[in-house]
């Protein structure tokens, strides 16, 4: 007990100091205070001190050269990842070429029985609908690539994920090691993923399978453990009494039981695999991000519309086929034996469709079946550029939006950020990470900030952090706000949910097309994507927050007569702060991730040279950015920490 | 082993949870602190101290008392899913913990099967395939593990019910299937841990007057843990009736009721309508002149309650008649005295060894009634 503990001094400090808030401040202030007359005696100037920084560009280019120059040679690359890249290379291919085989009937017809198996008829039919649409926007070809890339990328991300998760769900030991290291790797954006393999395997498939694994494995081990270690108690410990076998036990009753999260894992993964899988396309990946890619170059926004809808399309289904295949868990399927002849079924006609497609000569999508999106789509972006630019009356047009944000808002918060002594910003770090969480999340935000001064890339990094506050600053306003309505209107809520349902499944890469054709290129489309993307998770931890306050603590303050405004302000948000806080949390590691993004369509800084430096094969440029971008990602997850971890990533 | 070799035998039994755990049992100034100072001086908690009882072939023992007593980690201790600190439990005669982890699985596939408080059923599987599950363990074959779960299955009234999953069953449903497991793998023990706390009133005593069914029906042990005095009292041929991890008294029920062995049982039993619980044995006196000749005769096991009935129909004390011998009298005097607890009893169940299920007011009310007629 504090009272019985405490002696009496604690009563004779000053009121305001009570506060832990307080105390800490004034601690991190006592500390400036001596340290900062120092470090500004010693290397003053505004911007991250020379001194301070160490040049990797050298070692890393030399790094570079030498794994090009014995890619060929060298018995690593001979004998262990060369067998690696030649392994990918053979499963995309034999699965593409399988896929192309089966034709478009066989595949459309093979992925509709898959679905009606899994997850009933309507999603059935609109899993047909979709794979359709992907062929008549004739993208029948790309949408065959991104799926081989993935269903390898997919089950390797599975095989590692299940072996790591059942490590860290059996092992004590290795949860404690594992898990950190997998919750940071959640919250890093996918861009920062690239660059490491591009450096080992070069630009191609291998590369962007194995980014994808990277990625997309985290989720489905940290699930898998959390499942194992989830296990109701009681029932293991009756699987004990019964006397079973370590092997047993876990067979018949941890895996099984576990069975809601390894499906969940498994949602997520796919979805994540899709992600990158688009994403990408940057190092050479192909399919249908490629096409976006390359359509965003040119700012071709028909053209990147006509391959974006397929990848919107397949994560819709994949998501739906996935997530009600979870859903039936605890469902009664009827006898076993009536199900198994559905399925049997199912698999027959698929494969009687597949060789009725062949017999009739037509694998192939045929080409008179096709829409030309493209055009009118350029025509009515080219009428959206003529009228809503600019020039609007009253309103002003979308660039002149775009311009102003950027000038009132971005401008300024980056001048100013570049323009504060560097030990400021460190310490205006230090005074917002510490408040909210732990000294030790504090000093890992520092510490990861001060390594992008160290990294030499000190000016980029401030850019794209002033990005990512003015991206973030807007996210919570009208996140909380659209939340706060939607916990409170139930019928706004049902309107809402398939809205975030779809926009939260999205991959990143795609939000990047509509804010090009609205705004154009520059920073402010890249903030407006990261809004777009980073607002459905934001909106729905909110309202989810709200929602599960405590309804006898609300009833209570009801029947108090309190107005709804001071439930809202005296119950529910206090009562809510964790699930707020997390949803800060969510959309600063989201909108990160999308400003970096952005720099596919000039939104420069960090993710610039990221990009920049993949193009023109200056490995090291990249390489750099993309340990700042790492760094940045650190700094803003630890920021934001609250005590809790999420167990689940918003999108 | 012979008849008389108890069940379980537990000798000075210790679990204490906490570092360095094994000091505390085997240094005597440590093992008489009480709680409280035991964990802020060493910062462990015993949640069994010094235990010692034998469970008897064929008989219900009830292990009872408060939440947080240590009773569900004693039950626990029998079979090692929580492993003791120190001490001796032997089963059969043999000693547990000294098992090797085949003996040990051993124990647990065949001797002693247990029922859960919140039914640790696997959601997944058929109520069918939960039953058959013990037998699976063991490495029955599909066909013949089906076909034993499915009596079992219908034993305890779940008939129809085989192809339901858990997800879909009531509470008290559920814990039906929780017994049938047990049962299914036909074990020496039943071992229950509070099965009926999570049911409804009704549920439960449906849920007792089944154990009591059983019981009566295939005679298999049973130690049955709860903190229902009035469940303990209904089931127990003897009660452990357990505080901090003590076992406070031991006796059956009309000791424990009859002659509370301090202030903290005399507490506990101060609600127990007595005349329910308590025998003619210790309500009567010596008969003095005629008596043993007249009046209506009741056995020694019948209830003060039963006792209560026959007295006021013949207007005349009772004879306590064990095989045609007249032991003593009740009257209303004695019996008015049990009825308000100033009847100080005199020789409470002196063999306790002989009693039956006697003491279970339903199934023995008729026979009495018989003999009065």
């Amino acid at each position: 007990m504090a009272t019985a503990t405490a002696p009496t001094p604690r009563a004779a400090l000053p009121g305001v100091l009570r506060h832990p808030v307080a105390r800490k401040l004034l601690l991190l202030a006592a500390a400036a205070a001596v340290l900062v007359p120092l470090a500004d005696a010693h290397w003053s100037s505004g911007t991250w001190p020379k001194a301070l920084t160490v040049d990797l560009t050298g070692p890393l280019t030399r790094t570079g050269d030498w794994i090009i120059d014995h890619r060929d040679s060298h018995p690593l690359f001979l004998h262990f990842l060369g067998h690696i890249s030649n392994a990918v290379v053979f499963c995309v291919r034999a699965v593409y070429l399988l896929l192309l085989a089966a034709g478009w009937a066989g595949v459309t017809a093979a992925a509709t029985a898959l679905a009606w198996r899994a997850a009933g008829k309507r999603l059935a039919l609109g899993t047909a609908a979709a794979f359709l649409a992907c062929g008549a926007l004739g993208m029948w070809v790309p949408t065959m690539q991104t799926l081989a890339l993935m269903a390898v990328a997919v089950l390797a991300s599975v095989a590692v994920g299940v072996v790591l998760g059942l490590a860290a769900g059996l092992s004590a030991r290795l949860d404690r090691v594992l898990r950190p290291v997998l919750d940071t790797m959640q919250v890093l954006p996918a861009f920062a993923y690239l660059l490491p393999v591009v450096l080992v395997f070069g630009i191609g498939v291998p590369a962007a399978v194995l980014a994808t694994v990277v990625y997309a494995a985290p989720p489905m081990a940290r699930l898998t453990a959390l499942g194992l270690r989830g296990a109701d108690k009681e029932v293991l410990e009756a699987v004990d009494s019964l006397g079973a076998t370590a092997r047993q036990r876990l067979l018949t009753a941890r895996i099984p039981l576990a069975r809601r999260e390894l499906l969940l894992g498994l949602n997520q993964t796919i979805m994540m695999a899709l992600s990158m899988a688009v994403i990408a396309s940057v190092i050479g990946a192909g399919g249908l991000g490629d096409r976006v890619y390359q359509a965003l170059a040119s700012v071709d926004v028909g053209a990147a519309l006509a391959a974006g809808i397929p990848i919107v399309l397949l994560a819709v289904v994949l998501d739906r086929v996935t997530a009600a295949a979870g859903d039936t868990t605890g469902r009664t399927t009827g006898t076993g034996r009536g199900h198994r002849a559905y399925t049997a079924y199912a698999v027959g006609a698929a494969v009687a469709v597949a060789v009725a497609g062949r017999l009739a000569g037509r694998p192939d999508w045929p080409g008179s079946w096709t829409v030309a999106v493209a055009a009118p789509v350029n025509d009515a972006v080219g009428w959206m550029t003529g009228h809503l630019y600019s020039g609007v009356p009253v309103i002003g047009g979308t660039a002149d939006w775009a311009g102003r944000f950027t000038t009132w808002v971005l401008d300024p918060l980056r001048d100013g950020l570049q323009g504060l002594p560097w030990w400021a910003v460190l310490l205006l770090v230090a005074a917002v990470a510490w408040p909210i969480g732990t000294w030790r999340t504090a000093l890992t935000a520092v510490l990861a900030l001060a390594a992008t001064g160290v990294l030499g890339v000190w000016e980029p990094s401030l850019d794209t952090l002033s990005q990512v506050l003015a991206a973030v600053a807007v996210t919570l306003v009208l996140g909380f706000a659209t939340g706060v309505a939607a916990a409170r209107g139930d019928r706004f809520e049902r309107l809402l949910r398939p809205v975030l349902d779809v926009f939260q499944t999205m991959p990143q890469f795609v939000y990047l097309i509509p804010v090009v054709a609205l705004f154009g290129v520059g920073r402010a489309p890249a903030v407006a994507a990261a809004v777009v993307y980073a607002l459905p998770a934001v909106v729905r931890i909110t309202a989810q927050g709200l929602r599960q306050v405590d309804p006898a603590a609300l009833e209570s303050a009801r029947s108090l007569g309190a107005t709804p405004a001071q439930q809202l302000r005296q119950v529910q948000l206090p009562l809510a702060r964790p699930a707020l806080l997390l949803a800060v949390n969510q959309g600063v590691v989201l909108v990160l991730a999308v400003v970096v993004i952005g720099g596919l369509v000039g939104g420069g800084a960090l993710g610039y040279d990221a990009v920049f430096g993949l193009a023109q094969g200056d490995l090291a440029t990249g390489l750099v950015a993309g340990a700042a971008i790492v760094c940045l990602g650190l700094m803003l997850d630890r920021v934001t920490q609250p005590t809790e971890r999420r167990t689940k990533k918003g999108a | 082993m012979s008849a008389t070799t108890p069940v379980f035998s537990v000798q000075g039994l210790w679990k204490v949870f906490g570092p360095k755990a094994g000091r505390v049992p085997a240094d005597p100034e440590l093992s008489a602190l009480p709680p409280a100072d035991l964990r802020s001086r060493t910062g462990c908690t015993a949640a069994v101290r010094d235990v010692s009882f034998d469970v008897r072939r064929g008989e219900v023992f009830v292990v009872m008392g408060l939440s947080g007593s240590g009773k569900s980690t004693l039950v626990r201790c029998l079979t090692r899913l929580i492993e003791p600190t120190a001490g001796t439990i032997a089963v059969d005669g043999e000693d547990v913990r000294a098992m090797d982890r085949t003996r040990l699985r051993e124990l647990r596939r065949h001797r002693a099967a247990m029922v859960f408080q919140h039914f640790g059923l696997l959601p997944h599987r058929t109520v069918l395939d939960n039953v058959a599950y013990g037998l699976e363990i063991q490495g029955v074959g599909r066909a013949e593990r089906r076909a034993r779960a499915a009596g079992v299955v219908a034993k305890v009234g779940l008939e129809g019910m085989e192809q339901r999953r858990p997800g879909q069953l009531s509470g008290g449903q559920r814990q039906r299937v929780g017994l049938a497991r047990a049962l299914a793998v036909d074990p020496e023990v039943l071992l229950f841990d509070e099965p009926f706390s999570a049911l409804d009133p009704l549920i439960r005593r449906d849920m007792q007057e089944e154990v009591v069914r059983l019981h009566r029906e295939e005679g298999r042990t049973m130690v049955f843990i709860t903190h229902d005095l009035s469940e303990a009292l209904k089931l127990g041929d003897r009660i452990a009736l357990m505080r901090d991890g003590r076992v406070v008294q031991l006796g059956t029920p009309e000791e424990i009721v009859g002659s509370p062995a301090d202030d903290y049982v005399r507490e506990f039993v101060r609600d127990v309508p007595r005349e329910q619980v308590l025998t003619v044995r210790t309500a009567m006196r010596p008969a003095s002149g005629d008596e043993a000749g007249t009046g209506p005769a009741l056995p020694p096991t019948a209830t003060v309650s039963q006792a209560i009935v026959a007295v006021a129909r013949a207007g005349a004390p009772a004879r306590v008649v064990d095989r045609g011998r007249c032991l003593g009298v009740v009257d209303h005097e004695r019996l008015l005295g049990v009825v308000a607890g100033t009847e100080p009893a005199e020789n409470p169940g002196e063999n306790p060894g002989e009693h039956p299920a006697g003491n279970l007011a339903e199934n023995s009310a008729e026979e009495p009634a018989k003999e009065v007629v």
